[in-house]
């Protein structure tokens, strides 16, 4: 049993998971998205890019490539959200919403691609 | 590390910063998350949490040391007692990232991966043919500056970082790049541009036999094309050199002997020899004529003293041996000390002719040749100068012949890889008389005054001599070529060494000898003969004028004027 592998799945999961919980529900329903899941999802999705760093095979650099998406995406989705909940007149109208929770799908989309390359790594890593 | 990317360094930081940059990224994860949660109260004394922007700026200026203040509100007890403990966690996170940063900056292995780097980067945006020297000792260091000045360039790999560091402060005209690093290791000489396109020959030039060995076998096996240069001082190496590809194996105590064996028997090609090897601007040395019969007294029989004792025994020499630990031989050997002025008296100086200091001590070699001056001031002295801080000392003394190992391969190796023709020429001269030399020699100074002007080649084809091309075809004579463009009864000041078409060598041609295209010249002579060469070669209207004596106009209405007037 490699552990870094193990530790490293476990994180790159659950940055998939908890990005999904923040994105399900109305795009545009603030109150169906919580803003703590979304910072959840954004500290370990950076955990999940720097334990990729250094990693010199092929697949690392794939995974490093698409952790890297998925941080942007979540980053913007950030910035969005502290913008338009904090510094726009109406508060965390619909509009706002809408923007953050398709970057955050975004994300989603990047992770679940990560997610697709675990399971793809796994299984190629057959030794009996 | 096998062969360090470029971007190893990189990849090194990355992996070294992992665990600093999860545990900074969770402390302010923990820090931003309970400022979120931690009841506050605004100005009115309404309740109040704070944001996620409010809590991330707030942790941000405070673990950067920088603090604002309490912000946007101030602080209840509670806000505050959770900002304490995140203060002291911050603090420790970033002294704990920044630290790590720092030590792997100042970590051996990183900084030697920065260096690796930047040489390769250096060595892999060289568009330029350079030479890869293995090996910068005296012998590479005497080399570097003698191609530097021909505006060659080349690639440095030492095993002593404080030779590399040297290069840096050498008054080279191009950037050296210079790596610390083993030859022996293939891996090395490939990050040193064996493999480069523009890698245009390999100088094994170290004092290790067996690396020299290692290089010359990487070369021949991954780049059989290029020219190699190996320093050997032991036969049974250099026989192992020569079972890869054919490289030039330099060892510097035989190349001794053969040119002594020259000397004997012809001053003059010696002479020649020795200057043509000097190269540009160097003074025409003294022809000194060594005593062809008598006997030969040999002090100090290593392997330069045997090596040179044979030489002088197949030039049918008597030869006298003094060596303290001889092994089992049949030659003449005095055994003892040759500083000890009992023993030099019972080599009987006064009725020898030659005397050779051939130990491997500097010191003893002049106490040696004082010695023997003063036992016999017309004997003909030969000493080694084994170390290069003894020159001062071997130049005072002033002995008739003087072997600088070092020297010796420098001058062989650029020899070989200045001007190929060259080499070609130089392996030719001793199957020659002495009064060909003696002869050439006189046209040389006589053209060129006592320094040698410059040498160079040229290839007669569509490049090289354009004007030419079409008269080649039924043959140019050598003498017509070397007329003066500006009046043709004059000759440039230029001797042609050597005529090469296809693989034979016509050396030291006569005036009649018929030029082909595709032929290639050998010449020395003054850099003005060069310059008018080369009018000649690329001006139809000057090679009209220098091979016909007519001078056919070149613009056309002169044309149109001249056929007029026929």
């Amino acid at each position: 049993m490699n552990l870094e592998k193990v530790v490293f799945g476990f994180f790159v999961l659950l940055a998939a998971t908890l990005n999904f919980g923040f994105v399900l529900g109305d795009l545009s329903d603030p109150a169906q998205h919580n803003v703590y899941e979304l910072f959840a999802a954004l500290v370990i999705s950076l955990v999940a890019t720097v334990l990729k760093f250094g990693d010199r095979t092929q697949m690392g650099a794939v995974h490093l490539a698409t952790s890297l998406v998925a941080d942007l995406q979540l980053v913007a989705a950030a910035t969005v959200w502290g913008f338009v909940a904090n510094a726009s007149p109406g508060g965390l109208d619909e509009a706002g919403t809408a923007a953050v929770v398709s970057l955050a799908a975004g994300a989603l989309l990047a992770n679940a691609v990560s997610v697709v390359l675990l399971v793809a790594e796994t299984v190629s890593f057959s030794r009996p | 590390m096998g062969e360090p990317l470029p971007s190893a360094t990189f990849f090194l930081v990355m992996r070294r910063m992992r665990v600093p940059l999860i545990t900074l990224i969770v402390i302010f994860a923990i820090g931003v998350l309970g400022l979120t949660l931690v009841p506050g109260r605004d100005e009115l004394g309404n309740p109040h949490r704070m944001g996620f922007l409010d809590a991330f700026y707030f942790m941000s200026y405070t673990a950067s040391t920088i603090g604002f203040g309490e912000l946007p509100y101030p602080f209840t007890y509670a806000q505050r007692l959770w900002v304490t403990a995140t203060i002291f966690l911050t603090v420790v996170g970033w002294a704990y990232a920044i630290g790590s940063l720092l030590a792997l900056l100042r970590d051996r292995t990183f900084r030697q991966a920065v260096r690796t780097a930047h040489f390769s980067r250096k060595v892999a945006r060289l568009r330029e043919p350079f030479l890869l020297i293995a090996g910068y000792g005296v012998t590479g260091e005497l080399l570097g500056r003698a191609f530097d000045r021909l505006g060659r360039r080349f690639v440095v790999l030492d095993l002593d970082q404080e030779r590399i560091e040297a290069l840096d402060l050498a008054p080279y005209r191009a950037d050296v790049p210079g790596l610390a690093g083993d030859a022996r290791d293939a891996g090395r000489l490939t990050v040193a541009g064996l493999e480069h396109p523009w890698c245009a020959g390999v100088l094994a030039l170290t004092n290790d036999d067996e690396a020299n060995l290692t290089v010359t076998m990487a070369a021949a096996l991954l780049r059989p094309d290029l020219p190699v240069v190996a320093r050997t001082a032991s036969p049974l190496i250099a026989d192992r050199m020569r079972a890869f590809g054919t490289p030039t194996v330099v060892n510097p105590f035989a190349a001794f002997g053969r040119h002594l064996r020259i000397a004997l028997r012809a001053p003059a090609t010696y002479q020649l020899m020795t200057w043509l090897e000097s190269g540009p601007g160097a003074e025409i040395p003294p022809r000194r004529k060594p005593p062809r019969d008598g006997r030969w007294v040999v002090c100090g029989f290593g392997r330069f003293g045997c090596a040179l004792t044979d030489d002088l025994a197949a030039e049918g020499l008597e030869v006298t041996v003094i060596e303290p630990e001889p092994d089992e031989d049949d030659r003449p050997v005095i055994v003892g000390d040759g500083s000890d002025p009992r023993v030099l008296a019972g080599a009987d100086l006064e009725h020898a002719v030659g005397f050779v200091a051939a130990t491997d001590n500097d010191a003893a070699n002049l106490s040696l040749v004082a010695a023997a001056r003063r036992a016999n001031p017309d004997l003909f002295v030969a000493a080694r100068q084994n170390r290069a801080t003894g020159a001062p000392l071997f130049r005072a003394v002033a002995v008739d012949a003087l072997l600088v190992p070092t020297e010796v391969v420098a001058h062989e190796a650029y020899a070989q890889l200045s001007t190929p023709l060259l080499w070609r020429f130089l392996g030719t001269v001793p199957e020659r008389d002495d009064a060909w030399a003696a002869d050439l020699v006189d046209r040389l100074t006589a053209l060129c005054g006592p320094r040698l002007q410059a040498v160079w080649k040229v290839r007669l084809d569509d490049e090289q001599a354009p004007a030419l091309q079409g008269r080649l075809a039924t043959g140019i004579a050598l003498g017509d070529l070397l007329r003066d463009p500006g009046d043709r009864d004059e000759r440039v000041c230029a001797v042609v060494l050597l005529v090469l078409r296809g693989d034979d060598a016509d050396v030291g041609p006569g005036d009649d000898v018929e030029l082909r295209a595709g032929d290639e010249l050998l010449l020395v002579g003054h850099p003005s003969a060069r310059r008018s060469l080369d009018r000649t070669l690329g001006d139809a209207v000057v090679a009209g004028y220098v091979l016909t004596g007519r001078r056919e106009p070149s613009a056309w209405v002169w044309r149109r004027l001249a056929a007029a007037r026929r």
